[in-house]
């Protein structure tokens, strides 16, 4: 029990982020979530006491913030055991263990859902970069009428939605913790106020940061993918082409060659055993790509993490 | 007599129960409950001492949801944050009749040692 109890409820909300200062910022946004809700469900149930009154009493009826803090560590690790998916059991011989491992990687979900993910960074990329330009733009010419101010309160809503349902889609492809409540804004509070503390909070704007981030990236992330994708799947193919030009069912308007760049191109090896070798090439073009994509869906999850989770929590 | 060996008992005991106390209270309500309710039906029903912390029941409620014994949904309040309801499924309610299953057999052969009727 902490020799200070919390008398009001930014103050047990204080303790309980101190208390769970070691972990995750995606469970401490969850775990203070929750604590708010109950909190402000208590204080308002009893309209004829004091906040401090209230909570003199949540030690022995919610939990002490380290109580709390313990509870969600302890359910963290069971929930986090039970959703990982194994690990590839280990490989029996040493000598052929980097090969597998390499080519180990056709075998791990996680990898195609990264790639998944990377496709998917195009269209959430422009939707995201429409979406904070117009409302950024909007939000600053409407500022001089009345109508500016609740328009920029739902645009930063809008945001933290947004924000939110990337981190969801974030945790779904790549494993990374996200945060599964939102932010809470607050206790209600006049909307100069509102504003002011939406300004003044860091997450706003890298959040807001990371929103447009995400074209640049989304253009990247998606032209690595489509590129490696086709290049692999076309090498990896190139038997197949072989057979299917042997038997005439390939349409002599459709390009024989491999790779065809500005007019120089590489045409499509014309037997059987060139192909075999182009196959096992493409194998390791597509093997080096769910690699690549696994590292840089990690190393994005992280970029999303420290801008639209850590600041502030 | 120290009595964090007997709060740590009572940890250990509490690791699977609260997960069954409230799969069981959810498929009692005619409604969807939210945490605080389901917190406050717990603290009506056992009176002096509780035996686990409120605070304790909303990671587990959020595990129940993940593993699809429980739907919640979403429902904006004026007193604080939105409230997320809650309502059991029929996987829970299925995983509720084993787990009772379970706690009756162990209830059962837990008391004939203690009550020694089995002496």
């Amino acid at each position: 029990m902490s020799a200070n109890a919390a008398r009001s409820i930014d103050e047990y909300l204080k303790q309980l982020r101190s208390a769970l200062a070691d972990e995750d910022p995606a469970l401490i946004q969850d775990a203070l979530y929750d604590a708010e809700e109950y909190l402000r469900a208590e204080v308002a149930s009893h309209p004829n006491r004091s906040e401090a009154d209230v909570l003199e009493l949540i030690a022995s009826t919610y939990g002490a913030p380290e109580e709390v803090a313990a509870a969600y560590r302890d359910t963290e690790v069971k929930v986090k055991a039970a959703l990982k998916t194994p690990a590839p059991p280990a490989t029996a011989a040493p000598a052929s263990g980097r090969l597998r491992r390499f080519f180990g990687v056709f075998m791990d979900t996680r990898a195609y859902t990264s790639l998944f993910y990377m496709l998917l960074t195009l269209a959430t990329g422009i939707i995201y970069f429409t979406f904070v330009v117009t409302g950024l733009a909007l939000s600053a010419g409407l500022a001089v009428l009345v109508i500016g101010i609740p328009f920029f309160l739902a645009f930063i809503g809008m945001a933290r939605v947004l924000a939110l349902a990337e981190g969801r889609l974030i945790e779904g492809t790549t494993g990374e913790r996200m945060p599964r409540r939102p932010v809470h804004p607050g206790p209600p509070a006049g909307w100069l106020n509102r504003i002011g503390d939406m300004l003044k909070d860091v997450r706003t704007w890298t959040t807001l940061l990371y929103l447009l981030l995400m074209l640049p990236l989304g253009v990247l992330y998606f032209t690595i993918a489509v590129t490696g994708l086709t290049i692999g799947l076309r090498f990896a193919l190139a038997p197949v082409v072989v057979l299917a030009g042997d038997f005439g069912w390939i349409p002599p308007e459709i390009s024989s060659h491999v790779l065809e760049i500005d007019g120089a191109s590489y045409g499509s090896p014309q037997s059987f055993i060139a192909a075999l070798f182009c196959m096992v090439f493409g194998v390791v073009i597509l093997a080096l790509l769910l690699h690549a994509a696994r590292g840089i869906a990690r190393g994005h999850a992280r970029l999303a993490k420290s801008l639209l989770v850590e600041p502030g929590a | 007599m120290d009595d964090s060996q007997a709060r740590k008992f009572q940890k250990d005991l509490n690791a699977g129960l609260v997960a069954l106390v409230l799969l069981a209270v959810l498929e009692r309500s005619t409604e969807d409950l939210y945490g605080y309710e389901i917190a406050k039906r717990l603290q009506r029903a056992n009176e002096g001492e509780a035996l686990f912390k409120e605070g304790t029941i909303y990671p587990v409620l959020r595990a129940l949801a993940a593993a699809g014994l429980l739907t919640s949904r979403v429902v904006p309040s004026y007193a604080g944050p939105a409230r997320r309801y809650y309502r059991i499924t029929d996987e829970g309610r299925a995983m509720l009749g084993q787990w009772s299953q379970i706690w009756r057999q162990t209830r059962g052969f837990v008391d004939r040692f203690i009550e020694g009727t089995d002496s």
